[in-house]
């Protein structure tokens, strides 16, 4: 199984409610879009998700209202209140997280990766290829040989997997990667992507996305 | 105030009132010296003229006087019976009868007159007060003297009785009066004390506060002003806070405006930069992006409309009513066609006055809101009549109607019936606030009726055209 999960999008806004799907989808989770509140119960009712992203303020139902009636299933609260006093309420209720409007496309990710990981006790492993990962032991085989990897590598590795089909500025993989304190320049990327290209034969896996970054292509 | 009151009369009562009892005592003290005198001087008389026939009498009879002095003195000396009086008798200041044996005569008190007249004086001795009354007896004895003392002791202990007796009184008196003084300031003071304890309450936020305001005497007259500036601070305050809320309301509304087709924009645009993407999926996130401007497009004009519409000055002409109806039919066209709207006119009125282009913009929104209200098959008739003497046009639909409590926010900007701000009918939100700002400039009332399933009525009342 890979890190894949079954997602509920409920948000009102036909653009945003696609946007978040579209961005779901690029590493590699299933997605379900609902337009309001009864209809997402009605959903959640019908079928098992791995986590609900939930906006607020909903026709028919406000999300508060949708929340306490699925407690079981993780949620992340997605809304353009962003006050204080909404937020200690979302997570005061028993939320997972609480991302507010406007939203960067790496930090929803971000966390959904995060309470994913939490929530789902049989963390995986991922395949593409030759190569498979297996998260939990912190192996990677190429063409089921096992390859020595630095640890730094291999965080390197999990960041791109985890932001698969997303191009990431070196910059960006920098702080992911090694903190934000860290003050090497960016040249230290291209040489680790070099060395998982050649251990991994993933020369046209890895691509260079002119302008941006690196970005790790797979078929979704 | 009130403790300046309380001592300042209390002060000035304490004054009169000691000067009084101080008057009266010091009248009676002059009363009862003026009494032992009278009858000092009077029994001094009757003494002297007694002793002088003796003398005469005694001397008729061939006898002298010297040998028989003691004896017939003697008799006067128990005169008065009470023992208060004391007798000295001189001739030629040599003493020669005394019955004061215990009393020393001191030689001041003794003082022989030294004409015919009488002499009267107080004299002090151990503890005893005296009346002193000297004289010469009667022609031709002149060379007798008679010192008559009399004992006013009881008299004077009795007045300082009495003067203590006064003091006393007063002195509980004034006890009596500082207190009902302190009840009565209170009792009058109150009402200040409520006044400024109210004043403070408004002052520190509790604007619900007010006097009680019973009787019809001046204090009551005054609560009564007090609270009807209470209740204008009042009324002021909520006003400013309403208009506070409203425009905090629609900053919030106009960020959270703002911020949904930003983040779409933002959003795809950050899709369009770092995702592995195929065709479709590009044009789907350009499309996207290029809906969400135009959105952002229109909201930014209809802003500016709304701002406009305040300031800029409106054209009055007269307008047919039946043209600026069909008008209105003919750019909902339409949309009137894809929900199948079964649409009325009855007109009783043939002009209105008032902007062309404002006018058929008021119709065309309130239109477009019946029509949304409405589902397919839906009846929207637009009636103009005369209504208690003024023009007044009714836009009726069968819609969804709404809520009655909603009613009063529907015209503020960004305001939507549904709090998940749900685009799905489309519009920004402003098209009200629009509506009623024509109405506004046009001297008009915009109404609403409506009940939630009964479909909602739009009125515009003219009441100057």
């Amino acid at each position: 199984m890979e890190v894949v999960a079954d997602i509920l999008i409920v948000e009102d806004e036909i653009s945003i409610n696609g946007l978040i799907e579209k961005n779901l989808q690029l590493v590699g989770h299933q997605c379900t879009s609902v337009f309001d509140g009864k209809s997402a119960i009605s959903e959640i009712q019908a079928h098992t998700y791995d986590l609900i992203i939930l906006d607020i303020m909903l026709p028919e139902l406000d999300g508060f209202t949708v929340f306490e009636k699925v407690k079981e299933t993780p949620t992340i609260f997605l809304t353009a209140r962003n006050s204080l006093a909404d937020r200690v309420k979302g997570l005061s209720m028993g939320a997972d997280d609480y991302l507010t409007k406007p939203f960067e496309m790496l930090e929803l990710l971000a966390r959904v990766e995060a309470v994913l990981r939490r929530t789902q006790k049989n963390k995986s492993y991922f395949e593409a290829g030759m190569v498979r990962i297996d998260f939990d032991s912190h192996q990677v085989f190429y063409m089921d040989q096992h390859v020595e990897c630095t640890p730094k590598e291999f965080e390197l590795l999990e960041v791109l997997v985890n932001n698969r089909n997303i191009a990431l500025s070196r910059d960006r993989l920098l702080e992911l990667v090694w903190g934000y304190d860290y003050e090497g320049d960016t040249r230290t990327i291209d040489v680790h992507i070099q060395k998982l290209r050649k251990k991994l034969g993933w020369e046209n896996v890895i691509k260079t996305v002119y302008k941006v970054g690196y970005r790790l292509e797979v078929k979704r | 105030m009130k403790y300046r009151t309380f001592f300042t009369t209390l002060l000035l009562f304490l004054i009169s009132f000691n000067i009084g009892i101080f008057m009266i005592t010091f009248t009676m003290f002059k009363e009862t010296i003026k009494n032992a005198e009278e009858r000092s001087l009077m029994e001094h008389y009757i003494l002297t003229s007694a002793i002088a026939k003796d003398f005469q009498a005694v001397e008729s009879r061939g006898i002298h006087i010297e040998g028989v002095i003691d004896s017939l003195l003697h008799q006067y000396s128990n005169f008065s019976g009470d023992k208060k009086v004391r007798l000295a008798f001189y001739q030629n200041d040599q003493m020669i009868y005394s019955n004061g044996q215990e009393i020393v005569w001191k030689s001041n008190l003794l003082k022989r007159s030294e004409e015919g007249n009488r002499q009267v004086s107080f004299q002090k001795l151990d503890n005893h007060t005296y009346v002193n009354v000297s004289g010469n007896l009667p022609a031709p004895y002149e060379a007798y003297t008679m010192v008559y003392l009399y004992e006013t002791t009881e008299a004077i202990v009795a007045w300082e009785k009495m003067k203590n007796m006064l003091y006393t009184v007063g002195f509980i008196l004034s006890i009596l009066l500082a207190i009902g003084l302190l009840l009565l300031l209170g009792q009058i003071f109150k009402p200040l004390s409520q006044i400024s304890q109210t004043s403070r309450n408004i002052a520190a936020g509790a604007y619900d506060t007010r006097l009680p305001a019973s009787g019809n005497d001046e204090l009551a007259e005054m609560a009564q002003s007090f609270n009807y500036m209470a209740e204008e601070i009042q009324r002021q305050m909520v006003e400013l806070t309403t208009a506070a809320e409203k425009k905090q309301q629609f900053i919030d509304n106009f960020a959270h405006e703002l911020n949904t087709p930003l983040t779409a924009i933002y959003g795809y645009a950050e899709y369009l930069q770092k995702a592995a993407l195929d065709e479709d999926d590009r044009l789907s996130a350009i499309s996207y992006i290029m809906s969400e401007s135009r959105r952002m497009h229109v909201m930014a004009n209809q802003l500016l409309d709304l701002a406009n519409l305040k300031n800029d000055q409106i054209v009055w002409e007269a307008q047919n009513l039946t043209d600026l109806f069909q008008s209105v039919k003919q750019t909902l066209h339409n949309r009137i066609l894809e929900k199948d709207i079964q649409m009325e006119f009855s007109s009783e009125i043939d002009v209105i006055y008032g902007d062309a282009y404002l006018l058929k913009s008021l119709f065309v929104n309130l239109m477009d809101n019946a029509i949304k209200a409405c589902g397919t098959g839906g009846q929207i008739s637009m009636d103009a009549v005369w209504e208690a003497g003024k023009k007044t046009i009714c836009i009726r639909d069968n819609g969804k109607g709404m809520p009655p409590e909603t009613i009063q926010h529907i015209t503020d900007p960004f305001y939507r019936v549904e709090k998940s701000r749900n685009r799905k009918e489309g519009g920004t939100g402003l098209g009200l606030s629009i509506c009623k700002q024509i109405v506004l400039r046009h001297d008009a009332e915009l109404k609403f009726i409506s009940h939630a399933g009964e479909g909602t009525t739009a009125k515009i009342i003219f009441t100057t055209s």
